[in-house]
């Protein structure tokens, strides 16, 4: 090992105050590699808004702002607005929300950003519980999940965030994963050239959540993937791609592999095979 | 300057507009939409040149206003009662930022009972959000408070809010004198301070230890007890450069030689004056404080004011239950040690009930009534009787 | 109390972190670097800390600011797990 490699300045995570193997650092490390520079970032409670910073020190070298729980995409559009007046044009504008921040207790600002259609990229990075008190169950927790305030695992499945963000209308869906960062990548990109808003849906496993061991982070996302649960596509102004066609493996790959699941029974992991062959390429199965 | 007949909400309205205001955001609610709507027309009309955020929720329009402010932006709101409470979260968040948002606000009561009707709970219940709260005696002052509000806010870098009463000022016509565009202009240069910048990128609001917590919250106090003096001084240049009479922090009416003094805040304060020049007719020693500044509270000038009063009665909009009214007790804790005065708080005029001459009269007359017999507020109105509570 | 001098605004230097971070005693192992040409080209777009790097055609790796995940030895066959630690041990051990 050397302390050279560090030399190259990144515009996030060297130096974060969050876990080893923390997917939420790898998906915003990916995101700004595709953002660049000249970009203001909008962060709500969660674990990227305390990991970013203490006191004077932080690890972003954007403009980073920590908001409040429910408003990270209001803000966002603030900003843009003030941007607007000056007449700065060339500066993306992003809030970054976790699963709670996007979909339950910040969903009201986002829904009501992405209707007025404001010139925004609103990313959801997707842990699937609320990780950041410890891992308590959410609307992004997916069915049989145990969580810290659920022991018996989630008893409803997890709200669609994609479909419903696609029925604002808005320039552009997607969803990625943090084990494809390409794709990833390339879909910051198209968003960021959108002259509306946008919207990021990124699976980034939290291990502590998820049951599985730090090293395993990208490997059990990439199995969320091959395994159907979590397609990769995008809705580019309306028409649905999907990005990557996986092996479609069985589901028990990506569900055994996990402490979060480990109840689950065979009759449960039928289930979800069942539900991914019946709905994978969308509700119906329509891709 | 030109005279306008204009309601509260205008005057608001066009206060922001002669700030030039570059971002707008608010959520409509009842009695502060007419200040909304007007600020929409003068965009639409292309008269102001901001863009304006049409918000799904008041904690969305003071977090987007709050995001603009942080890139650089003039920023202004309007909400009241319900909409500021729901807004509390930014309200605090905004002044621990330092931003210089200005917002209006058209008191009126809280819920529940539902009321749509004046009061100044609403205003109450942000006591301690580090916003300097400015009441408004009438329409000229909602305009001049607006106006000043901004340079307050960009000197101080703290948030202000103008209180101006739902309906007895949102809604009713008063001649009002107005600064002229380039008035406004001199008086309010605009000066940048992005937060935000990719010229010059920080982080803000990270999390924040105990070993620094305590040095913002002290700046932020410094900030607070620093509008003391900044106040008057703004008042005194907008009057010297609009021929206006803003009063700053308190305004003594007929204080000369006063036995007992009102002290009051808001729309209160011009019935007040009715009564204080018809008592004064009759031949008793009374006078009037106004206190314009609310938060940070004025209490050296307040005092000074009251050193040689016998009777001191305090008008109070709201309620603060099992203390008072929040302006009697501020003043007693002001005076604890350093006035002899009887100091009465009167709780009227909640959720829009009758605070007319007759009322603060009856305030009064229990003040004078309660020599030597402690400090307690008395609730003035028709029912429940004065003095006391109906089951 | 002694106050600290603080920004007007509450804010932190931007990058800062990555000046005095130092995740050493994080790590229970570290990566080392076996084959250079057995490394995944994505495999900095996979750590969480920004702590491996391409430069003058070579990977390397940070002693500072690698917390010793893991997560580039599982995708990389040239990056292996060791232990942190490999002299003498307590009576425990």
């Amino acid at each position: 090992m050397t302390d050279s490699a560090n030399t190259a300045e990144e515009l996030f995570g060297q130096g974060h105050a969050g876990c080893k193997g923390c997917g939420a650092a790898i998906a915003g490390r990916q995101a700004m590699a595709a953002l660049g520079r000249r970009t203001i970032i909008t962060v709500p409670a969660s674990c990227m808004a305390t990991l970013g910073g203490g006191n004077t020190q932080t690890t972003w070298r954007t403009p980073f702002y920590h908001t409040l729980f429910e408003c990270a995409p209001a803000v966002a559009s603030g900003i843009r607005a003030a941007l607007d007046i000056q007449g700065v044009k060339d500066v993306n504008v992003v809030s970054w929300g976790g699963d709670a921040g996007s979909a339950d207790i910040g969903f009201q600002s986002l829904t009501g950003a992405a209707e007025r259609q404001e010139h925004m990229i609103h990313v959801l990075y997707d842990n699937e519980m609320y990780m950041n008190t410890g891992g308590q169950t959410g609307s992004q927790t997916p069915l049989y999940a145990i969580t810290t305030n659920g022991a018996l695992g989630k008893k409803v499945r997890k709200k669609n965030m994609p479909a419903i963000m696609e029925a604002h209308g808005i320039d552009y869906v997607a969803s990625a994963n943090i084990a494809f960062p390409a794709d990833l990548i390339a879909k910051f990109q198209k968003a960021a050239a959108k002259e509306g808003f946008s919207y990021i849906h990124i699976l980034a496993p939290c291990h502590r959540g998820w049951g599985i061991k730090p090293d395993q982070t990208v490997d059990i996302a990439r199995r969320a993937t091959e395994c159907g649960l979590w397609e990769l596509y995008e809705l580019d102004q309306g028409r649905r791609t999907r990005t990557y066609e996986p092996g479609l493996t069985p589901v028990a790959d990506y569900l055994r592999a996990q402490g979060r699941f480990r109840n689950l029974t065979d009759a449960e992991t039928a289930e979800y095979q069942a539900y991914v062959d019946a709905h994978y390429g969308g509700w119906g199965g329509k891709n | 300057m030109s005279k306008l007949f204009i309601t509260g909400s205008e005057a608001a309205a066009l206060g922001a507009k002669l700030a030039r205001i570059e971002v707008l955001a608010y959520y409509p609610i009842t009695p502060a939409f007419p200040a909304m709507e007007r600020l929409s027309k003068y965009i639409e009309d292309g008269e102001l040149n901001a863009r304006f955020i049409r918000a799904e929720s008041d904690h969305s329009a003071l977090a987007a206003v709050l995001g603009g402010s942080l890139a650089g932006a003039r920023c202004y709101t309007v909400t009241n009662s319900q909409g500021l409470l729901l807004m509390t979260e930014v309200v605090y968040h905004t002044a621990g930022l330092r931003q210089p948002v200005v917002m209006g606000v058209a008191n009126r009561a809280l819920s529940a009972p539902h009321s749509r009707f004046p009061e100044h709970g609403d205003a109450v219940s942000q006591d301690a959000s580090g916003w300097i709260q400015l009441f408004c005696e009438n329409n000229q002052d909602v305009l001049d408070n607006t106006i000043q509000a901004f340079r307050l806010a960009e000197e101080l870098r703290t948030p202000v809010m103008v209180n101006y009463e739902g309906y007895i000022q949102s809604h009713t016509l008063e001649e009002v004198a107005a600064p002229d565009q380039a008035g406004a202009d001199a008086f309010l240069p605009l000066v940048r301070r992005p937060a935000l910048d990719v010229e010059r990128p920080q982080g803000v609001n990270t999390v924040t230890s105990p070993e620094f917590y305590p040095s913002y919250k002290y700046s932020q106090n410094e900030a607070a007890l620093k509008a003391l003096t900044l106040i008057p001084a703004i008042a005194a240049a907008y009057n010297r450069s609009f021929a206006a009479a803003s009063c700053g922090l308190l305004e003594a009416y007929r204080m000369e030689e006063a036995e007992h003094a009102v002290v009051a805040m808001g729309s209160v304060v011009a019935t007040s004056r009715i009564l204080v020049d018809e008592l004064r007719k009759q031949g008793k020693k009374i006078g009037l404080i106004k206190v314009q500044t609310w938060r940070p509270f004025p209490a050296e000038a307040l005092l000074r004011l009251l050193q040689n009063v016998r009777y001191t009665t305090v008008l109070d909009k709201n309620i603060i239950f099992g203390v008072g009214g929040a302006l009697a007790n501020d003043l007693k804790a002001a005076a604890y040690g350093r006035l002899h005065t009887v100091i009465n708080g009167a709780i009227l005029g909640l959720g829009g009930s009758p605070c007319g001459a007759r009322e603060i009269k009856e305030a009064l007359e229990q003040t004078e009534k309660s020599e030597g017999g402690g400090n307690r507020s008395v609730w003035i109105g028709s029912d429940p009787p004065a003095g006391g509570t109906k089951r | 109390m002694a106050f600290k001098s603080v920004p007007v605004v509450p804010a932190g230097e931007a990058g800062a972190l990555a000046a005095v971070a130092d995740n050493r005693n994080q790590r229970l192992r570290r990566p080392e670097i076996s084959d250079q040409t057995q490394i995944d080209p994505l495999t900095p777009l996979y750590c969480p800390d920004g702590a491996i790097a391409l430069t003058a055609g070579r990977y390397a790796i940070s002693e500072r600011l690698c917390k010793g995940c893991g997560i580039c030895a599982q995708e990389s066959p040239g990056i292996r797990m060791v232990p942190e630690y490999t002299g003498p041990r307590g009576i425990l051990n």
